[in-house]
């Protein structure tokens, strides 16, 4: 048994400890909303936070991480109205949505470190992130409106 | 108003039944259920008091009015991206006069009856709003009808007094109103639209139009922000175990001699593995798999490390993509193997009178879906009835090929939709689903296939590779007076409906040479179409978003350039002159109905489509005008980018293509104006702003139109200069997104996007701007630094060597 913090609320998980936190995620706990895409860290559809950082799912080890304070798709905001939620439906950025929660949970690490982002360091935060549909312009465009929005509150 | 009651009404057009509640006779507008008409059910709280059911209001098949007032829209296209439910409903919601906010959507299971009732269950070829605009716009406008004429009769008023609007019949004379849910509260419309109805209806003139048209936010993505969103990937059911594959050696043609899981035996969680040899001839890429089977996905793949299988290895394995290059050159060179696409004008007489003739040969790799979302699938067995749970592009596809594994009928099978990770063409060919039915049938239990990255690459249908040869034939003063283009391609096969070639000598898989037949008025000009069979040994070829536009449109718009500079002319004149609009170019005559016939292109396997039932469509010609569109886009392309006006940077030009991808009977007109920079030293090619036209038509949600133009023109690039597949020892060598790399966010070109909207009937957006970027940007590297390269996708060593020579 190991005990895992997710989204706020603690679980007892019956995985064996090298299991991707990616698979316990979704077969275990099913929060569905972290997708696999690569296995491999290369794509980053399994991008949830790791005590506030974006780190791929599929890469982290469930025995590695017990008590730490993981957050998903499902927590990033109680009532899915997160900044970057709202830019997302204003901007209407998803297409196939399958790799929207790991682009959302990335930009949403990037803006809670950093909220006024350059372009430069969108693309830099970003640029691992894959999208096949190719919505990378509208992602660009929902982080920049999401930072204003949450610089217009801080002032 | 009682004698309203239960009996036919008699109308100008038609008879149709309104009824009230059994037993009650008096309607009370604005009161709801205790009035409503419906079917009495007992009420397991209180028998004595039964509830009434209301009933719907089902007119079509296409959507259901409840008497909440609110309307479902039933969406039989998958959802993978494009929004298409929203669209769909749009056109509904327009015709239908719905407020907006009252209308949902859904997706029907796919079931022996679905498919009786509303024929084939396809999405792909960009054709869902082309194929369903008329028949949805239609049915709704029928309804309407039954439900203004309804309102009409309860309000006391004349039917011609009467209007809806915004879900509520409007007395325009007194001005009395009455809303569609206290219409159907008090009422039960019984009536089914007939096709009389339907080609009898009056639909509105656009400039009423109040729905279609605006950028609605699409119904699909709220929860595609949340992790609310269910794809296939996520589908789940009690007492289900998994299964994963063990790899092949090669792509095809290897066969299980024998399985040892003595190691794997050791996992916990492991259950077994299953030997599926599948027979090769089996044409659904269904090829022998090990399916190692657990209780847990985890437990499956730890496993699958372990078993080891004995191969029977195909002659395959020695095949490299050289090989196949070879062999496609090998086929050019045997005339008797060519199969005539397009035979017009007289070819040889046109030799005899050029003054000049100009060869050039193009050659393209394969390229992967590369879907986000890997293949999986679900099947669970509930009594007697085979569920499938998964994206898939094509149900009816699904429900024939597993009724043949599964040696039961098509009525046995329900496809449950579910959203698609990325569809482009990988959703048709049913892989997974087949092991996971297969495997459920063997096991009796629901079982779950996923592939993991490499597996899901390394069973790709990629687009073909394809060799191309053109030969321009010029006259002295400088006209094109004849092209010949020869066509190398391996075919997707799966037994599509091909059309006989020209000749009637052989038949020609269409949907692997579309866009070669192009609106250039050339008089002379042949159009051969070669397969690729050898190609086709070594894997099965799959429709990758745009199929074969990609590269004929590559091919010619890139020799269009080497024309126009042989010829000392702008490659901008030299196209507005080709594309004149005459003859077989000028498009189909605007005022043309005809019935539209299901494409030809799309797959309809074996004899069974003539059994099926087609639904009758009123389309107007989708290319109306023709080339005329095509140089109207060109000419805003070329402007809005300030082509050959602006000053740019050094070894910076601007390269110009145009395409009327999918196909001739569906183009959307779409042109380019790439800026292209080429570093000399690196060979590296930096795409920075594609300037486009596009004309589909009537645009019913622009952004809507205008987000898939945008990841088309970006799917473009990145298939332009970064994505190919390649084989050795008969199988790919990327198996993953380290080896396929594609466009991420990193140098993203800015995107000026043009939408043309002129209100003819519209055309699919989903893919055609896809094949529009490669030879623009092959044009503009020659603008930019005078090379020409003639391979996709264009490589840094490719362009470093030209430079070189």
């Amino acid at each position: 048994m190991s005990r895992l913090k997710v989204n706020g609320r603690s679980y007892s998980v019956n995985a064996a400890p090298d299991t991707p936190l990616l698979w316990v995620l979704r077969e275990d706990l099913r929060l569905t909303g972290t997708k696999f895409g690569c296995g491999r860290g290369h794509c980053g559809c399994c991008t949830v936070h790791l005590n506030g950082e974006a780190m791929r799912s599929c890469q982290i080890r469930l025995g590695d991480v017990e008590g730490e304070i993981i957050t998903t798709i499902e927590g990033l905001d109680a009532r899915s109205d997160h900044p970057l939620q709202r830019a997302w439906v204003k901007e209407q950025v998803a297409q196939c949505g399958y790799c929207q929660s790991g682009q959302i949970m990335q930009a949403a690490a990037l803006l809670a470190d950093n909220p006024k982002p350059t372009d430069e360091e969108i693309i830099t935060a970003m640029k691992f992130n894959l999208c096949r549909c190719m919505t990378y312009p509208r992602i660009k465009k929902a982080i920049q409106r999401a930072s204003r929005e949450i610089r217009n509150r801080n002032e | 108003m009682n004698k309203l009651f239960n009996r036919f009404l008699t109308s100008s057009r038609r008879q149709f039944l309104i009824s009230s509640v059994a037993g009650s006779t008096t309607i009370l507008f604005g009161m709801s259920s205790a009035h409503a008409v419906g079917r009495q059910v007992i009420n397991l709280l209180n028998p004595s008091s039964p509830l009434v059911v209301p009933p719907n209001f089902h007119p079509t098949i296409w959507f259901t009015m409840e008497v909440n007032g609110r309307t479902t829209v039933h969406i039989l296209k998958t959802e993978m991206g494009q929004h298409i439910g929203t669209t769909l409903a749009q056109i509904v919601a327009e015709e239908l006069e719905l407020a907006w906010e009252w209308v949902r959507i859904d997706y029907p299971e796919m079931t022996a009856e679905a498919q009786a009732a509303y024929g084939i269950q396809i999405t792909g070829g960009s054709y869902s709003t082309h194929e369903m605009f008329d028949r949805l716009a239609r049915s709704a406008a029928a309804a309407r009808e039954l439900i203004v004429e309804t309102g009409a009769k309860l309000l006391d008023a004349e039917t011609a007094d009467c209007m809806a609007r915004r879900s509520t019949v409007v007395d325009t004379v007194s001005e009395n109103q009455i809303t569609y849910s206290e219409i159907l509260s008090s009422t039960a419309i019984e009536y089914k639209i007939t096709e009389d109805d339907l080609s009898e209806v009056k639909l509105k003139p656009r400039e009423n139009y109040k729905i279609i048209g605006r950028s609605m936010p699409a119904l699909d993505i709220p929860e595609k922000i949340n992790g609310k969103a269910r794809f296939g990937i996520d589908a789940y059911v009690p007492n289900m175990v998994y299964g994963k594959i063990v790899p092949a050696p090669t792509r095809v043609g290897s066969t299980i001699k024998g399985i040892d899981d003595s190691a794997a035996k050791k996992i916990d969680g492991y259950i077994t593995t299953l030997p599926l040899n599948f027979p090769i001839a089996v044409k659904t890429n269904a090829i022998p798999t090990a399916l190692v089977i657990a209780e847990n996905y985890p437990a499956a793949m730890r496993a699958a490390n372990l078993v080891k299988v004995d191969w029977e290895v195909s002659g395959t394995s020695k095949i490299s993509s050289q090989d196949i290059l070879t062999e496609a050159k090998k086929l050019l060179t045997n005339r008797s193997k060519g199969l005539a696409f397009v035979r017009d004008g007289n070819i040889d007489r046109a030799k005899q009178d050029a003054n000049q003739t100009l060869d050039a040969s193009y050659i393209t790799g394969l390229v992967a879906h590369a879907s986000l979302e890997p293949q999986s699938a679900l099947v669970q067995n509930v009594d007697g009835i085979w569920n499938v749970f998964a994206g898939c592009q094509a149900g009816h596809v699904v429900r024939l090929i597993l009724s043949n594994f599964l040696k039961t009928t098509p009525d046995k099978i329900v496809v449950h939709p579910h959203y698609v990770g990325g569809g482009f063409g990988s959703r048709v060919y049913p892989m997974p689903i087949v092991l996971a039915a297969v495997a459920a049938q063997t096991l009796n239990r629901p079982v779950k296939v996923i592939f993991n990255r490499e597996d899901d690459m390394g069973l790709e249908d990629p687009r073909t590779t394809t060799l191309q040869h053109l030969t321009a034939l010029l006259s002295g003063n400088g006209n094109v007076i004849g092209l010949k283009h020869d066509v190398v391609a391996g075919w997707i096969g799966f037994e599509l409906v091909n059309i006989p070639a020209v000749d009637n000598k052989g038949k020609i898989e269409a949907l692997s040479y579309s866009g070669a037949d192009h609106w250039y008025d050339i008089p002379n000009q042949h159009v051969t179409a070669f397969r690729n069979e050898f190609l086709e040994s070594v894997m099965p070829l799959g429709a990758v978003r745009s199929v074969s536009n990609n590269y004929t449109v590559f091919a010619i718009e890139s020799f269009l350039d080497e024309i126009a500079h042989n010829l000392k002319k702008d490659p901008l004149s030299v196209r507005l002159e080709l594309l004149s609009g005459r003859g077989k170019n000028a498009g189909a005559s605007p005022s043309k109905l005809y019935k539209h016939k299901f494409p030809l292109f799309f797959g309809i396997p074996g004899p069974a489509w003539k059994k099926w039932k087609f639904w009758p469509t009123y389309h107007a010609s989708a290319n109306v005008a023709g080339a005329k569109r095509l140089a109207n886009v060109l000419r805003i392309s070329t402007g809005h980018a300030g082509y050959g006006t602006r000053l740019l940077r050094k070894d910076t030009a601007h390269g110009i293509a145009v395409t009327a991808a999918e196909e001739r009977g569906m183009p959307s007109f779409c042109a380019c104006t790439a800026e292209v920079h080429v570093n000399r030293s690196s060979g590296e090619v930096f795409v920075r702003k594609l300037t486009v036209a596009i004309d589909v038509g009537l645009a019913v949600n622009p952004d809507g139109i205008r987000a898939q133009v945008e990841g088309s023109l970006l799917w473009g690039v990145s298939n332009s200069l970064f994505e190919e597949l390649t084989v050795k020892n008969g199988k790919f060598v990327q198996n993953n997104f380290d080896k396929y790399s594609w466009q991420t966010m990193d140098n993203l070109p800015e995107l000026d996007i043009q939408i043309v909207e002129n209100g003819l009937y519209p055309c699919g957006v989903g893919e055609p701007a896809t094949s529009v970027v490669g030879a623009a940007v092959a044009n503009g590297i020659f603008n930019a630094v005078g090379i020409r390269i003639r391979k996709l996708p264009i490589r840094r060593e490719d362009v470093l060597q030209a430079l070189k020579a």
